[in-house]
């Protein structure tokens, strides 16, 4: 290769990736500016709305919390007390025990006062079978209360199961571990009861971080900053996605995600498509994309709705191992959904979905890494055959930290004027500092487990679910 | 000098590229700063406002709670109460502290009734809130007006009827609920008559909210629904059906099964269930001979009835559905059967080999 072919090859390779830094940098811009419409929108609408009203009434439509559990014997009896205390009337909470080997099912049992039912189940989607059956409570206190036992098979199948189980018009798919707020389900049915002139099919909540909070009698009762850098790093990294991302995407109907920890289904359209995915470890993602896909080919208008309140807490990895585990999970189930839907990605017979959510999904979500990745080796190699220009280098680099910094202040800003929900003394200098820091504490490692999950998702088909240990809330 | 005149020559020389990310660095520091500063005096601020606020509402509390028990019966007004309510008219020219003392007021007014709540009601007008209220109702910006109505129907300011009325059909959905829940509040069924001209849809969401505030009242004499039940906006018909519902309208009945043929499926299967609860057994004939052409849902609505409103003579009928595809169906013309032949039901039972019917059939047994 002559001089001046490389030359040439190096200006295309330095065009490529500034043409995907500034698209990606404008596309989060544009983002931003259509979150602040739209959070303006909701807080003004919100304004308005009396919840207690709603709440009390017995003719509202009924709702059933399915909460698959595995393994949660440390929390399972706090957690099924937040989510029997929700100020909602019509709704109950089916506790699907997948294949647990602790002792949360004797727990449940002890706590509730839990005997076995005879349970007609409408078997619409296939799922793993019963193992010791279905439970219901003696004491009319947890008359809500629906166990159900049965033999694992991974969190989609227990979903599914409870889609079974449900007699509701409605349902709240959440993790058992999540603390949910008492009028979490008022809000997040308002959507599908507001719609006059398309189907809500779904609707999802904002997921906050619960590590350090306090909690009693399965309530929230104290918000906290935690201490460590990456659980700090996370609460920034949730704070720009909900409420600068996930806002937006709403505003466009364009939301490809709600995120497994809380999202509220139309029961019908759910089992219509089949229900969750059992091949998937992105399930929550890959039902949305199939509900939008399948709401696109009848050729129904439809909406899925987001509720940027704060109504679900959960308890985010606080170690790295954990961290990294959750994110190739994350990457993988990204993946998956993509490829398995590939024929809406840029397809104008998807609208919006195929034209824009698909091929934003796909070049900033998908690749992004891969790019990140790639512009490093191609760094290296610039050292290694000495034609670097570090003044080069630095204005790429001072350039994407800048923006990451300045994206990050906003999405604070953004919560102190809507939620406030991080009030104490000395906390604001945390999220700056974190601000600043997030891109050396947290980046790295989600780079690196993206970079796994790629690695996984084509060489090792067998990974499915990592493990998450769960510490437990800080109970008072 | 040199410095300076050495950036520029640089940058200058630089490929355009390499100049547009620094001009973006550049322009993203000067953001960062100011923005940091902004945050800090917005938390400053906020946490300083909780507390502002806090004692101001402690202050107006005091003060309105000594006016509510500071009056006699010879004079309208007290001295004592006319002190208070000067005070309050300084109070409220600043928007700040109006709307303290509007919360203020409502918190109150919530937390007592009868006589007090009126008080407290007359006590708005008053004070002059209420001049600050009317303007709004001509205000261009949605939320004003929607602010406005809302404060109107909290106060219970009935004599702002006609200028409510005028946003029956604005175009902001928010607006017209305030409107709607105006009318209901202060009007009660009469209220109801922005039903004859409503053009838009009255939301699912909109409806329950109508229905919480018609039965808080002591009067539940309603006024004749028939014509509502035949507008041309299906939402319409869609509520005065949950109407027909709660308040038992039986002498609907020929209307309802009428509605039987709407073109709407979805008022349809209301319509269904509406007369499942009045109990309605000519109906029944009817939807059993138009059984097949109807949708599902209407047929699963239709077995719901008929759980409710079962004969003997229904049996035939049933034995086309035992087997039906539909789950629901199935059950329910199992329930039935059991409940009017169980003879037959046993019989089924001891000849089928199918296990999801012998399942239901099981169950249905044993429950």
């Amino acid at each position: 290769m002559d001089k001046s072919t490389e030359i040439i090859l190096i200006s295309i390779i330095h065009y490529l990736f500034f043409v995907y830094t500034i698209a990606a940098i404008g596309s989060y811009i544009i983002l931003a500016f259509i979150s602040a419409i739209e959070t303006k929108e909701y807080m003004r609408k919100n304004s308005f709305v009396n919840y207690k009203e709603i709440l009390a009434s017995t003719i509202s439509p009924s709702i059933s919390i399915i909460a698959p559990a595995y393994n949660e014997s440390l929390n399972i009896v706090e957690n099924v007390r937040s989510l029997l205390s929700s100020y909602y009337v019509n709704y109950d909470v089916i506790i699907v025990n997948d294949g647990s080997t602790d002792n949360s099912l004797e727990q449940l049992i002890e706590a509730y006062d839990l005997i076995p039912v005879e349970y007609l189940i409408n078997e619409q989607i296939l799922t793993k079978p019963l193992r010791n059956g279905v439970f219901k409570s003696t004491n009319p206190a947890f008359e809500k209360l629906i166990v159900v036992d049965k033999e694992n098979g991974g969190k989609a199948d227990a979903l599914n199961l409870g889609l079974n189980i449900s007699t509701h018009k409605y349902v709240a798919c959440i993790d058992v571990d999540c603390l949910l707020l008492e009028e979490s389900l008022q809000k997040m049915i308002k959507p599908f009861l507001e719609a006059t002139d398309a189907k809500v099919i779904a609707a999802g909540g904002v997921i906050r971080i619960s590590n350090s909070c306090l909690v009693k009698g399965g309530k929230l009762h104290d918000v906290n900053f935690p201490s460590k850098w990456l659980e700090k790093g996370q609460i920034l990294e949730y704070l720009r996605a909900f409420l600068l991302g996930r806002m937006a995407w709403s505003r466009l109907n364009g939301l490809l995600v709600i995120s497994g920890a809380f999202g509220l289904f139309d029961k019908k359209i759910a089992i219509k498509v089949g229900g969750y995915d059992t091949k998937t470890v992105g399930e929550d993602m890959e039902i949305v994309v199939r509900m939008r896909g399948y709401m696109e080919e009848q050729n129904i208008k439809y909406k899925v709705a987001y509720i940027p309140d704060p109504l679900c807490w959960t308890e985010a990895p606080d170690n790295y191992k954990t961290f990294i585990s959750q994110r190739n999970r994350w990457t993988r189930g990204t993946i998956e959904t993509l490829r398995r839907h590939r024929k809406i990605g840029f397809n104008p017979k998807y609208n919006s979905l195929g034209l824009l959510s698909y091929p934003y999904w796909f070049f900033f979500e998908r690749m992004a890494p891969i790019i990140e990745v790639a512009g490093i080796i191609y760094f290296g190699i610039l050292i290694a055959l000495n034609h670097i220009r570090w003044d080069y280098s630095l204005a790429f680099i001072l350039l994407a930290y800048l923006f990451t910094v300045l994206f990050s202040i906003v999405a604070i800003i953004t919560e102190e004027l809507t939620y406030h929900q991080y009030k104490k003394k000395g906390t604001g200098k945390h999220l700056v500092m974190i601000a600043f820091l997030e891109p050396f504490v947290n980046h790295p490692f989600i780079l690196y487990a993206a970079i796994r999950g790629n690695i996984d998702y084509y060489f090792n088909k067998n990974k499915k679910w990592g493990a998450m240990t769960r510490k437990g809330m800080n109970k008072a | 000098m040199n410095e300076t005149y050495y950036f520029i020559e640089y940058f200058k020389q630089s490929p355009p590229i390499i100049q547009v990310a620094w001009i973006f660095s550049a322009v993203f520091s000067v953001f960062i700063i100011p923005l940091i500063i902004y945050l800090n005096y917005l938390r400053w601020h906020l946490r300083k406002n909780e507390i502002v606020v806090a004692k101001y509402q402690a202050e107006y509390e005091q003060a309105l709670v000594h006016y509510l028990y500071s009056g006699n019966e010879e004079e309208e007004i007290s001295s004592e109460q006319q002190l208070i309510i000067d005070k309050l008219k300084k109070c409220i020219l600043t928007p700040f502290k109006r709307k303290i003392v509007i919360s203020t007021l409502l918190k109150l007014k919530n937390e007592i009734s009868g006589e007090v709540a009126q008080s407290i009601e007359k006590l708005y007008c008053q004070s002059g809130l209420i001049d600050y209220t009317l303007p709004k109702l001509t205000s261009k910006k949605w939320y004003t007006l929607a602010k406005g109505i809302r404060e109107l129907r909290q106060f219970q300011v009935k004599e702002a009827h006609d200028q409510v009325a005028k946003h029956i059909n604005h175009p902001r959905r928010q607006v017209r609920k305030e409107m709607q829940l105006y009318m209901v509040n202060l009007f009660y069924f009469e209220g109801l008559d922005f039903l004859n001209v409503l053009k838009t849809p009255l939301s699912e969401w909109d409806q329950i909210q109508l229905l919480e505030v018609l039965q808080r009242f002591d009067n539940q004499k309603i006024p004749n629904i028939t014509s509502w039940l035949n507008s041309s906006n299906d939402s319409v018909v869609v509520f005065v059906l949950k109407l027909a519902k709660i308040y038992n309208q039986f002498e609907q009945k020929e209307v309802l099964i009428d509605m039987l043929n709407h073109k709407n499926k979805d008022i349809v299967v209301e319509v269904i269930s509406v007369l499942c609860h009045l109990e309605v057994f000519e109906a029944k004939e009817v939807l059993k001979n138009t059984f097949e052409q109807r949708t599902q849902e209407e047929q699963i609505a239709i077995f719901k009835l008929m759980e409710n409103l079962y004969e003997i003579n229904d049996e035939p009928f049933l034995l086309d559905y035992i087997y039906h595809e539909n789950f629901e169906i199935k059950v329910s013309a199992l329930k039935i059967l059991k409940s009017i032949n169980s003879y037959k039901f046993n019989f089924l039972k001891s000849s089928s080999s199918e296990s999801e019917f012998l399942q239901i059939a099981h169950f249905i047994e044993n429950n």
